[in-house]
């Protein structure tokens, strides 16, 4: 679904990533990890044309889409979901997931979407009418994935979904990740913290200081000596 | 009786003002532009007035409507797209959208001095004739000014509220980089933005141009009225730049009622000083 050959990405005079390859292949849950500051989210935000300047190729479903702007990649089917949330404050519940809504793609499903978002998470159905600025940390990172859903994206891309949440709320968000997984999503998520994420991930990349330095399924990062060391401090 | 003129005739230049005011303070909500040539852009509205009813066509203002709201919505579009939007690249480009727009208003204002001469045009009422209800006497034409200012923010309104692109227009004023990741094409929203203003101030300039005159240079008046009244009511806030422009239209008609025009422009300042100095954000800074 997501091939990307050769990716480099600048901050100005900083090379953040460094020929990063890599595949996302249809239906499958993948986990890119790494330590902060790495460019884990950089990469994220290349793929959903959020970064300037980009050199390489990423292909989706066979197409270049090396460069496109956000606007139309989300009308594409990609869709990113940010780790610091990014609602619009003033706004309703309702308000913020009609405007995930917004890529003329996703207008025609705006009620259906929204059935499946409600059903996928109840609070939010109950808190229809509440403003997003008046929400909890827990709620509003329900509210962005809610959002980014209701794009009707094939390719989710999720930003540290676990970021500033309670241990029993980061497996709240991770089962949900897999439920939207099982309808049918691809999903490529960004995490620090390893060992419940990579349960579900169907695929593991590791990525440090701008460059790919290891990937393979989760048995293999699981059992791997390099992997302990760095995340878990054995 | 006269009490009752005065209030008259500040509610009718405060709608007016409300239309052209929250005009402004849209676009700097949204995009944080300060617009300079809004006030050429409102003598803009007063001289395509003027040239369309010249032609003496069928319709008279209808006809100057129908013509004159999408070319002022074109104009914005362009401009915004040509001048303000190649900017955003560069550093500290609010300041060069300043003195773009500045430039932008001076080259206005000699066009229409090239165009039409320096000498004051009039154009004809919308309507004539008076309303009498007991000891108060209404043109129809301030009448029609306040109704047409009214259902001109009403329409606003409603595009905000009920169509995507209001709804756009909403999500990047509140956030941004929100409005990126749900695929808001910014660029677009911005000079959606930049158009509806136009449109907001041209009209006033139509509006207003019936009871002042158009002139070339008339438009720097406008501009300073506009920014006080937004700066009062808080920098991009639509609900503050509306209750302003009404304080401010009858603080205008009762100071210049009471001590001439000439103090009007004190009271207005003195106003706007003695405000920001309690409350430097405004009446109500912020969105909403």
């Amino acid at each position: 679904m997501l091939k990307i050959e050769k990716l480099n990405a600048y901050y100005g005079e900083f090379h953040v990533l460094e020929d990063i390859n890599m595949e996302v292949p249809r239906g499958q849950v993948v986990v890119l990890l790494g330590p902060n500051g790495h460019g884990k989210s950089t990469l994220l935000k290349s793929i959903c044309g959020l970064v300037r300047s980009v050199k390489g190729n990423i292909l989706y479903k066979g197409q270049n889409i090396t460069g496109m702007s956000t606007s139309r990649l989300v009308s594409m089917g990609i869709t990113y979901i940010a780790e610091n949330r990014e609602l619009f404050p003033f706004m309703t519940v309702q308000e913020n997931l009609k405007l995930g809504a917004f890529s003329r793609a996703a207008r025609p499903h705006l009620k259906e979407n929204l059935d499946m978002v409600f059903t996928l998470f109840p609070r939010l159905a109950e808190r229809k009418k509440q403003l997003a600025s008046t929400m909890s940390g827990g709620e509003g990172r329900m509210l962005a994935i809610a959002r980014g859903l209701m794009s009707n994206a094939d390719l989710l891309a999720v930003d540290e979904p676990s970021l500033g949440l309670q241990p029993n709320l980061r497996l709240e968000v991770f089962r949900i990740i897999k439920e939207i997984n099982k309808q049918g999503k691809t999903i490529l998520v960004v995490e620090q913290n390893i060992p419940k994420i990579a349960e579900m991930a169907d695929k593991i990349y590791v990525l440090e200081e701008g460059m790919i330095t290891f990937e393979g399924d989760k048995e293999k990062v699981l059992s791997s000596e390099h992997m302990k060391e760095i995340f878990l401090g054995m | 009786m006269e009490v009752i003129d005065v209030i008259i005739s500040g509610m009718i230049n405060g709608s007016v003002y409300a239309l052209m005011a929250v005009g402004l303070t849209l676009v700097y909500g949204v995009s944080k532009v300060f617009n300079f040539a809004y006030g050429s852009f409102y003598s803009l509205g007063g001289y395509l007035a003027f040239s369309i009813l010249s032609f003496k066509i069928f319709g008279g203002y209808v006809t100057v409507l129908v013509l004159a709201v999408p070319a002022l919505l074109l104009f914005g579009y362009v401009v915004e797209r040509a001048i303000v939007a190649p900017l955003r690249r560069w550093s500290s480009w609010e300041v060069k959208v300043m003195m773009l727009t500045l430039g932008l208003a001076l080259l206005m204002d000699n066009l229409f001095q090239i165009t039409y001469g320096a000498r004051v045009k009039s154009l004809p009422v919308i309507v004539e004739g008076s309303l009498t209800v007991g000891p108060v006497i209404v043109s129809w034409q301030d009448i029609a000014i306040f109704v047409l200012s009214v259902s001109g923010m009403f329409a606003f309104r409603w595009v905000l509220n009920n169509t995507w692109v209001g709804l756009a227009v909403q999500a990047v004023a509140q956030n941004p980089n929100g409005a990126q990741i749900v695929g808001i094409p910014r660029d677009k929203i911005f000079a959606a933005t930049f158009a509806i203003s136009t449109v907001m101030v041209g009209l006033g300039g139509i509006l207003l141009s019936q009871k002042y005159f158009v002139s070339p240079n008339q438009g720097w008046d406008i501009l300073v009225k506009a920014w006080v009244i937004t700066a009062f009511g808080g920098m991009g806030s639509i609900r503050g730049s509306l209750y302003a422009a009404f304080i401010m239209g009858m603080l205008e008609a009762f100071v210049g009622w009471m001590f001439g025009l000439t103090w009007v422009q004190f009271a207005l300042f003195g106003v706007l000083l003695a405000t920001l100095a309690i409350r430097p954000q405004g009446l109500m800074g912020k969105w909403g």
